[in-house]
């Protein structure tokens, strides 16, 4: 498989009133065509701020790329001027936002948002465009599609609408699709179907698909690979099944811990993770997870934990896999998810440094 | 069920609102179910099925447009003087969904919280409030400390703790909980979830618990009733909706939960509901109908017997 997107070490930071807040603090993966990367984390934790800066959508100031790479099909994009960036925004990274409702004109008909992809960066001519707007819209299961596309996105439904966003977004043929919480205003069941069409058309076209949530079942469902962050960090990452079967940073376990199984009938206290996420004008020395970590160690507080290999796709920042830290037990509801994955190597590596 | 002592009971409620031209929305439409004392009733349902409504009209918020509620018996809507009015309201108490939009900016922690203690009368001077003030801060997880702050020094959880001590604070015995958990992040939710159920056993408090987090809604709940388009469709204990859903919408709301588990989710089949499946005929009359005992489905009489040989 050949690497579609590489993030090298990107850090972003916004200038505010309050001094300096890091939001993304060197961060770095890679995305394989066709693949799905579910980028998890609590508000604050820089993954909306990660993909908007894939797309190059931090306004600066106050925003500010600090460091790193961002090589998209070999080019470096951080290097790229406003005006590159408007040939490649739309056309080869498309973008569905969390709220259907603001992220359509509501001013322009939906047919003539989608048809704006195609004669601005196909060189449609505009009955073509029509045309192939319609056939998106049938594309992504919305009916009457003759008829939707001379309609205004107030009169779709919150569904509909999430529907027209991904016409718009796939208008293009991107190769990357950014889809930063996509289905968290919608309803359970509208959710099943826009994830099914999502997985459907990613079949289609081979698109890669960075998708970003913090529904834990929806990654389950969607993501070939799951990058867990934490406080602008990536914590742990891995493939589906190592990061839910075998996770080994112990953010990870809180969050699988604190939620409730709808198979168990087990109805004693949930594992919440204490505390509230750290404050990223003033981030704390060493791992960041400390002060919520049960399982911090006194090293915690004050080196910030290397980066371990489990396996060739599986990596955690944590203290808890150096070979001088003590076993420990997670949490009785991770505990029960845990199997032998035969993949991982006999002891954990490091690769990279503390700093 | 008999040692179970009724706290709520709806009978029939309805609640339309008058769109103009003529159009009516019938958002809640003729709902009958209990609520025991001491037990979380769950209401689930899509965005739309009236869920949020039939809180805010149980409560008094909305005026509603047929139908009866009795608290302890008592009826809660239709004319009331000042002094019952103010003794319902001290004993059903609301959380909201949003914790940002939900406490007034300008008021300190201690204002909001003790409002209800204020209007209410139930300190009699300024220490004694200062100090429920302070024990209501305590038990939901905050400090003294917070007291003087205003709303905007604190994040989503806090937030939703300050309306939880503000609904605690007139000492009701019915709490309503609309989607309290939704806005905040998964690693907060479980500590919500955890407080309201720490302060239910220690208080003995019935909650009315609106959510469309069907697992949290499954953890939370004894009971759970499934809305949708204004009516409730299917009503049961928690497990056992779960386990045997009859009604075929929860049976395709249940197939859409994503759950954090690769493996099942591979392999998930997903139930799709459509109304027209009943092949209802005209004239045939829906009743919500208990097929085993304390599972209730809306169904006809012909489903009922279908059901019902299917269950027993």
């Amino acid at each position: 498989m050949k690497k579609l997107l590489e993030v090298k070490n990107l850090e972003v930071s916004f200038q505010t009133y309050g001094g300096e807040v890091q939001a993304v603090r060197g961060v770095s993966f890679h995305l394989n065509r066709g693949e799905t990367l579910a980028i998890v984390g609590e508000s604050g934790s820089g993954k909306s701020v990660t993909s908007q800066t894939i797309m190059r959508l931090i306004p600066t100031p106050p925003g500010r790329i600090k460091n790193g790479q961002i090589l998209f099909d070999g080019e470096d994009l951080v290097k790229k001027t406003d005006k590159e960036m408007e040939a490649i925004r739309g056309k080869d990274i498309g973008m569905i936002f969390q709220d259907p409702m603001t992220s359509l004109n509501p001013t322009m008909k939906v047919g003539h948002q989608i048809m704006e992809v195609l004669t601005k960066h196909l060189k449609m001519d505009k009955s073509a465009a029509k045309e192939r707007a319609i056939e998106l819209l049938r594309l992504v299961g919305i009916p009457m599609p003759e008829k939707r596309v001379t309609q205004y996105p107030h009169e779709f439904s919150g569904g509909m609408r999430q529907r027209a966003m991904i016409a718009v977004a796939l208008a293009s043929n991107p190769k990357l699709l950014i889809a930063d919480e996509p289905t968290t205003a919608l309803d359970v069941t509208i959710q099943a179907q826009i994830l099914e069409l999502m997985k459907e058309l990613q079949k289609k076209t081979n698109t890669s698909i960075i998708f970003i949530t913090h529904d834990l079942g929806v990654v389950a469902n969607v993501a070939d690979r799951v990058a867990v962050m934490y406080a602008g960090k990536i914590v742990e990452m891995g493939t589906v099944d190592e990061v839910f079967y075998d996770p080994k940073h112990p953010y990870t376990w809180g969050l699988l811990a604190s939620m409730p199984s709808l198979d168990s009938d087990d109805k004693s206290e949930l594992a919440a993770i204490p505390g509230t996420p750290p404050d990223l004008t003033n981030p704390p020395k060493g791992d960041a997870f400390a002060p919520r970590n049960p399982y911090a160690m006194k090293i915690d507080f004050e080196l910030e934990p290397p980066l371990f290999q489990i396996s060739d796709t599986h990596y955690a920042a944590t203290w808890l896999l150096h070979p001088d830290a003590p076993k420990v037990e997670p949490p009785e509801a991770v505990k029960k998810r845990l199997r032998k994955l035969s993949s991982n190597y006999p002891q954990p590596v490091i690769v990279k440094e503390s700093e | 069920m008999a040692e179970k002592q009724k706290l709520i009971e709806i009978k029939n409620l309805k609640q339309h609102f008058n769109v103009g031209h003529g159009q009516v929305i019938k958002a809640v439409d003729g709902i009958t179910f209990d609520i025991y004392k001491g037990e979380t009733l769950g209401l689930v349902g899509e965005s739309g099925c009236g869920k949020s409504t039939t809180g805010r009209t149980i409560i008094g918020l909305y005026q509603a447009t047929s139908g009866e509620v009795l608290l302890n018996g008592v009826s809660v809507h239709g004319k009331k003087s000042p002094k019952e009015l103010k003794m319902l309201k001290r004993k059903m108490q609301m959380i909201f969904q949003d914790p940002y939009a939900s406490l007034n900016p300008r008021m300190t922690v201690a204002d909001i919280i003790a409002e209800g203690i204020d209007i209410h009368g139930l300190a009699k001077t300024k220490e004694e409030r200062m100090k429920r003030v302070y024990e209501l801060l305590e038990t939901v997880g905050l400090n003294r400390e917070h007291a003087n702050r205003y709303p905007h020094e604190f994040s989503g959880g806090q937030r939703q703790r300050i309306g939880i001590a503000r609904a605690l604070a007139v000492e009701p015995e019915f709490i309503i909980a609309d989607e309290p958990i939704s806005a905040l992040d998964v690693s907060i939710q479980a500590q919500v979830v955890n407080l309201m159920k720490r302060l239910q056993r220690e208080k003995g408090l019935t909650y009315l618990f609106i959510a469309h987090d069907l697992s949290m809604v499954k953890y939370i709940s004894d009971r759970i009733g499934v809305m949708y388009f204004g009516k409730m469709v299917e009503l049961a204990e928690a497990e056992e909706l779960y386990r045997n859903p009859i009604h075929p919408y929860t049976k395709a709301l249940l197939s859409a939960i994503p759950l954090p588990d690769p493996e099942t989710e591979r392999v998930r089949r997903r139930a799709i509901y459509d109304p027209s499946q009943h092949q209802y005929k005209d004239g045939e009359s829906l009743e919500f109908r208990e097929i085993t005992p304390g599972h209730f489905v809306l169904c006809s009489e012909e489903e009922y017997k279908k059901y019902k040989a299917m269950h027993s």
